[in-house]
């Protein structure tokens, strides 16, 4: 039992430590965060989801559910920056993992995004308001794609904004899946529609999915293997080591003209 | 040791040359050009559309194109392109901000307003790109060989016309906002704006929009379309040169007298077609329209081909060949005189009610006349075969419209027997796409009505070789077109087996 007892006796103290680190963070992480994107996004969302109010005469319930997925989407673009951190460099070294500070990160956006989302729900006339929990389940499975998508854009290129890139992608995606997804899909049926359950379940696996793959981006790479590279790498140099393999792989693949590392 | 210093020879005053900033300017456009056309959401804009328009033009109109209407089919696709287009130009501006290098473009020859025409540069050639598309997709509309009519350039234009547009936007919106969410936003709320609105505008209103669809329903001559299709193009092209020259005069040419004429000009052009686009259908359309409605013989021109006349508007007359073929087909299989008494086919269209509103024609009353419609391909090809043999069979259109006896049987199968697949023929001229039980048969003018018996009777016919049914339709010719003959004596006169469906017309 000597054991059991040890561990809790040794890990309370850097709990306590993790803890109040995190605490001190609050604030910074909190000046990082680029609000005037989600603001702007935000903003425009409110616009987009009230639109069918605002234009006047009787709302279709297509033109509620357009509208609130518009207003979505334009959250989420903004909260693709969410991870934009110009200094990401220096505080690399800082003893709190990235999994924790991007996830404080995340919190802090969580209660606008929610506070926000209901005024969106709101201003979308009963009459024509989807049913609330599947519209919510498709606009936080957009939100987790940005995030998921800046936090890829993190691990994998170590980019400091990747903001500009990811909001790219998701409006490309944004504006091809409705033309490209195959229709037993059903992901963008109007309430009503006899494949709306079908499609939310298939919304479901996509938030699951990107959830996954967020959480899997936020954690920082331990270290990189690349157990091809160094066994290529010969002890002549790199130029001469390279230059001994490429010859062969490069005639293989008929582009060997500019042998670049 | 001694250190020698060498004198560092005084650096020469460089001159600029009087070409080298319009140089410099080129250069950098082709650079940003390379760039614009490899980002991925262009390359994966342009992917889709011509994916997307190559699968579509391959089956397009049945094969059968009329030019007036392929030419606006070639404009929804490259808005796609523009949104794309827009997106990456307003990042390609914004890069040197992001990256910081902003200072060190500050200290080359290229002053801020020629990297800003550099920019303009790219995206004009990203429209040049898409006209390539636009000229491609109409050019194969054109060489189809069911192809008739003519293409109105106005129209052709739009499409990269509105890629230009959005991107001159794109360029604009970054010396206007350099915040690198604001291109994605607005583009968000712009699909939304058009969706929601901008589809229920009306009047002049709806003209502003890059791309004006109208769901043409019915395919008008060429002269009778009706669409400010040049002003359209003009207002189009002045708002994007407007955009273009304030981007420039933004980047610091505002000095510039070109600019500042430039700005003058594009605002004149761009108000001169939307002046000149918000007029309604000009009246001398409305009277054409109303003319070749109304006394459509006077435009057309005939042709006769055996015993048959095909009289066709002008643009249609390289299909009076299809025609024809269809014609002969129908009457090979029949009997009587009716192998050569003399046929017109009169081409008809109803234009008073412009593109939008499909209007049903009025069937022909004088003896051997037959309404073509300006569609061909596809189902227009059995209704055509079918008013055929009810002419050929009844006498007029208006009274094979009211036929209600077993003469339907006859018309039917003369219609059907030659066609590749005459069952799948029969579905398709019938309104609820049935092969069994009673159904309206749709055609050009009034509908024809077919009974389950002559339902039934009429597979039972096509069932027999086709060389044993036209013996026995020829040899009782004289007794199936009968007027008012049952389908009961129709059966006995062909030898097959009286049916047992019910044979009340509705």
């Amino acid at each position: 039992m000597p054991v059991i007892e040890t561990r809790p006796a040794g890990d309370t103290p850097v709990r306590e430590a993790r803890r109040g680190v995190l605490l001190q963070l609050v604030r910074p992480v909190a000046r990082t965060v680029p609000w005037w994107a989600l603001a702007a996004g935000g903003g425009l969302g409110l616009l987009a989801a009230a639109v069918p109010r605002l234009s006047g005469g009787e709302v279709t319930p297509w033109a509620g559910v357009t509208a609130l997925r518009a207003a979505a989407l334009c959250f989420a673009l903004g909260a693709a920056f969410l991870l934009d951190d110009p200094a990401r460099r220096t505080t690399a070294a800082v003893p709190v993992r990235r999994v924790l500070r991007h996830a404080l990160r995340y919190a802090l956006v969580l209660p606008p995004a929610a506070a926000w989302w209901t005024a969106a729900v709101l201003l979308v006339p009963e009459e024509a308001r989807p049913p609330a929990g599947d519209v919510t389940l498709e606009a936080a499975t957009t939100l987790a794609l940005a995030l998921a998508g800046a936090a890829y854009a993190v691990r994998r290129r170590g980019a400091d904004r990747p903001g500009q890139a990811v909001s790219a992608s998701l409006l490309t995606a944004a504006v091809l899946a409705p033309l490209l997804s195959p229709s037993d899909w059903s992901l963008f049926t109007a309430p009503g529609d006899p494949h709306w359950a079908d499609g939310h379940g298939h919304w479901t696996l996509l938030l699951c999915g990107a959830l996954l793959a967020a959480a899997v981006c936020c954690t920082e790479p331990v270290r990189r293997i690349h157990p091809v590279r160094r066994l290529r790498t010969r002890p002549e140099g790199p130029k001469g080591g390279s230059g001994g393999a490429a010859p062969r792989d490069g005639k293989g693949r008929g582009g060997g003209e500019s042998p670049r590392p | 040791m001694t250190t020698a210093t060498t004198p560092v020879p005084a650096p020469a005053p460089v001159k600029s040359q009087p070409g080298a900033s319009r140089a410099a300017v080129l250069a950098l456009a082709r650079f940003e050009t390379r760039k614009l056309l490899t980002r991925v959401p262009v390359l994966v804009a342009f992917a889709v559309y011509v994916a997307w328009t190559v699968w579509r033009t391959r089956v397009s109109f049945d094969g059968f194109p009329a030019l007036q209407d392929a030419d606006r089919a070639t404009q929804d696709g490259p808005l796609l392109v523009g949104l794309a287009v827009l997106l990456s130009a307003n990042h390609a501006m914004l890069r040197s901000r992001r990256q910081d290098t902003e200072r060190h473009l500050d200290v080359l020859v290229l002053p801020r307003w020629g990297r800003t025409v550099a920019h303009l540069l790219s995206v004009g050639a990203a429209a040049l790109v898409t006209a390539l598309c636009v000229g491609g997709q109409f050019a194969w509309e054109a060489l189809k060989p069911g192809a008739v009519g003519n293409g109105s350039p106005g129209e052709l234009l739009v499409g990269p016309l509105s890629v230009l547009l959005l991107g001159a936007f794109g360029v604009l919106l970054a010396r206007l906002v350099t915040a690198p969410f604001a291109a994605p936003l607005l583009i968000v709320l712009m699909l939304v704006l058009a969706t929601l609105l901008g589809f229920s505008g009306e009047g002049w209103t709806r003209w502003l929009m890059p791309s004006v669809g109208t769901y043409s329903v019915v395919t008008l001559p060429s002269d009778l379309i009706g669409r400010p299709a040049a002003w359209h193009a003009l207002y189009l092209g002045g708002l994007a040169l407007t955009l273009m020259a304030a981007a420039v005069l933004l980047s610091g040419g505002a000095r510039l007298r070109t600019a500042q004429a430039a700005v003058a000009g594009a605002v004149a052009l761009a108000l001169v077609g939307a002046v000149g686009q918000s007029r309604d259908v000009p009246e001398s359309v409305t009277e054409a329209r109303v003319r070749a409605s109304v006394t459509p013989e006077r435009l057309h021109t005939c042709v006769e081909r055996d015993a048959t006349t095909y009289c066709a508007f002008p643009e249609w007359e390289p299909r009076t060949g299809d025609w024809a073929r269809i014609v002969d087909d129908v009457r090979a299989l029949a009997g009587g005189d009716a192998q050569d008494r003399p046929l017109a086919v009169r081409q008809r269209v109803e234009a008073r009610y412009g593109l939008d509103a499909d209007a049903t024609l009025s069937p022909l009353t004088r003896p051997g006349e037959v309404t073509v419609g300006t569609a061909w391909g596809g189902n227009r090809v059995p209704e055509f075969a079918v008013a055929v043999a009810g002419v050929l069979v009844t006498g007029s259109e208006a009274t094979a419209g009211e036929m209600c006896d077993g003469r339907m049987v006859t018309v039917m199968w003369l219609a059907l027997a030659d066609r590749p697949d005459p069952l799948a023929d029969l579905r398709r001229v019938r309104l609820d796409d049935s092969d069994t039980g009673s159904a309206l048969v749709i055609s050009q003018t009034e509908p024809l009505q077919m009974t389950s018996a002559q339902t039934e009777l009429l597979r039972e016919l096509l069932e027999l070789p086709r060389e044993k049914a036209a013996a026995k339709v020829k040899a009782g010719w004289a007794e199936l077109t009968a007027p008012k003959v049952t389908t009961d004596h129709v059966a006995r006169v062909l030898g097959l087996e009286k049916p047992e469906g019910e044979n009340e017309c509705l």
